[in-house]
């Protein structure tokens, strides 16, 4: 018997048992609200009782913590396998291993005639047909991280501004700092359109989960799974899918990878700005 | 309604038919009615928790002010319609939308014809471009897929039909044959036909689960959930395009759409488990 249906029958249990002492006890020593409480209170089991067929993953943490703030889990939801290509989550007493395919695919019906808007629509029903088990496509717009062009381009501009400060140093006037002021406006002028304008990427992939029983199981039933989908996708697409691998994984987990934090800071300090204006 | 669904509300209700008819054993005359109308609330309570606990859920944590931490680092806000990130005093609120092809049911009374799909394909990329070109902010439209076995699809629709034949010939042979209710099994006859004629034609019979994720940023809790729902009303409008029924996601879907981020289910019956409504 699984947890789940423990706790289903054992509240039914409670509230049997309530309702059975509610109706033993004597009509005659005036305790009949105490029956009526008896009934409420095996009512709120019954409840429960239902409630647990989808609940049962809050009922537990709640009857322990009895407070408003329930942590159901204080531990990273996942960690990085050892080849750096899955991440690993534990349920129960098995692992599952999840990985991620990186379909590379640059098409727009802009550039399509109809014959291949009809194919690609094909292509794209059978890539959904393609499996089996359960995967999942996904097609997800990101904001496109620029941080280490922006610090580039800063660089640059900080060594240029050292050379304008040691050309006036040295009292040199005329072309060659006419010059570097020139550069300088130059790659301000590009520094701010950059920080200014937000680019976006649309990325797809797919995600591919296994079960074992062991880390080392699950992570290699997955990677095999995952290579019987690359060969899939690449015979509908013509493309070779990636398996991703390291910190590219986290842009399609984590919340913060998906709008980089300079974006972020520039966005929020724009709308400060405008709401102080 | 499952087979587990319907073992579930038996037991619940069992007990709340043993109040009823034992009413009269809690101290007679008004105590007796009140017993009787405590058994019937939570009958109440219990239908409307196997129908739309999405409904009674959140309102509980709402007026109880709960809050869950599913993850370290992750918060499900009271009102459960959306998972915070704090990082760095950076709030990051995640939401979710579920679309529903359920319009596409209704097309399956007529078969479309092999022009209308054409069609419907030729205009697929389009609808798609069209849908996203506006949007301003990151998201994720996902579309989870899961095989089914054809042999099995196919009895159970066969099984579907014949019922279905069967209470169209009693209807028929009624004294008075109800023209409304013969439409009614008609259309279900169809329905199920051109289900099975697709299953004939190659088709493969897929079980998929289409929603939309995105992220909003704010420098409080607050200012991240008003932009969170700012987006979500944008996406609901964007892909109005695609011609699909979007629902923002709340209460314990949202948990599962969550852990799905992290490892999909392994089978379809462990996603059966997840999503009773939309089976």
């Amino acid at each position: 018997m699984n947890l789940k249906t423990l706790i289903f029958f054992g509240f039914i249990a409670i509230s049997l048992v309530l309702l059975l002492a509610a109706m033993a006890i004597p009509k005659n020593l005036g305790f009949d609200f105490l029956k009526l409480l008896l009934l409420l209170i095996a009512m709120l089991f019954d409840v429960l009782a239902f409630s647990s067929r989808f609940y049962t993953y809050l009922l537990v943490p709640i009857l322990q913590q009895r407070k408003n703030k329930i942590v159901l889990s204080n531990e990273d939801p996942y960690w990085f396998s050892t080849s750096m290509d899955a991440i690993i989550k534990k349920k129960g007493d098995d692992f599952i291993s999840t990985v991620y395919i990186s379909i590379p695919l640059y098409k727009s019906a802009t550039e399509m005639s109809d014959e291949e808007k009809i194919d690609f629509s094909m292509q794209v029903s059978r890539l959904v047909g393609l499996s089996k088990e359960p995967v999942r496509y996904t097609a997800e717009m990101f904001v496109m991280n620029k941080d280490s062009y922006i610090q580039t381009l800063r660089d640059k501009i900080s060594t240029i501004e050292t050379q304008e400060s040691e050309v006036l140093q040295k009292n040199q006037q005329g072309i060659k700092l006419e010059r570097i002021k020139g550069q300088l406006s130059m790659w301000r002028n590009i520094l701010d359109k950059v920080i200014k304008t937000q680019s976006f990427e649309l990325g797809t992939y797919v995600t591919v989960s296994a079960i074992g029983t062991k880390e080392f199981e699950a992570v290699s039933l997955a990677q095999q799974r995952a290579r019987e989908m690359i060969s899939g996708i690449g015979a509908i697409f013509g493309v070779s899918p990636i398996l991703v691998t390291g910190k590219d994984i986290l842009k399609y987990i984590e919340p913060e990878y998906l709008i980089p934090f300079s974006t972020v800071t520039e966005e929020l300090s724009k709308k400060i700005e405008e709401s102080v204006i | 309604m499952d087979e587990e669904a319907i073992e579930y509300l038996a037991f619940s209700m069992l007990i709340v038919f043993l109040v009823i008819a034992a009413s009269s054993s809690f101290g007679g005359g008004i105590f007796s009615i009140l017993a009787s109308i405590i058994a019937l609330v939570t009958a109440g309570i219990i239908l409307i928790l196997n129908f739309a606990d999405y409904l009674i859920f959140p309102a509980v944590t709402k007026a109880l002010n709960m809050e869950f931490y599913p993850a370290r680092n992750y918060k499900i806000v009271k009102t459960q319609d959306a998972i915070l990130k704090n990082i760095s005093g950076l709030y990051y609120a995640t939401g979710f939308i579920a679309m529903n092809l359920f319009p596409y049911s209704f097309k399956e009374e007529n078969m479309p014809s092999q022009e209308e799909d054409q069609q419907k394909l030729l205009t697929a990329p389009e609808s798609w471009e069209k849908s996203i070109i506006n949007l301003t902010f990151p998201f994720k439209f996902h579309v989870f897929a899961c095989g089914l076995s054809v042999q099995n699809i196919r009895d159970e629709l066969e099984g579907k039909r014949s019922f279905q034949e069967f209470e169209m010939s009693k209807a028929q042979k009624a004294d008075k044959p109800d023209p409304l209710a013969l439409t009614e099994i008609q259309r279900k006859i169809n329905v199920i036909k051109a289900r099975i004629d697709r299953i004939s034609q190659g088709e493969r019979p897929v079980a998929t689960i289409m929603y939309i994720e995105t992220t909003a940023v704010g420098v409080s809790e607050k200012s991240a959930m008003d932009n969170l729902t700012e987006q979500i009303k944008e996406l609901q409008l964007g892909f109005s395009y695609l011609d699909l029924e979007l629902q923002r996601v709340i209460g314990r879907e949202l948990y599962v759409l969550f852990q799905f981020n992290f490892s999909l289910p392994i089978s379809f019956e462990e996603t059966a488990q997840y999503f009773d409504q939309q089976q």
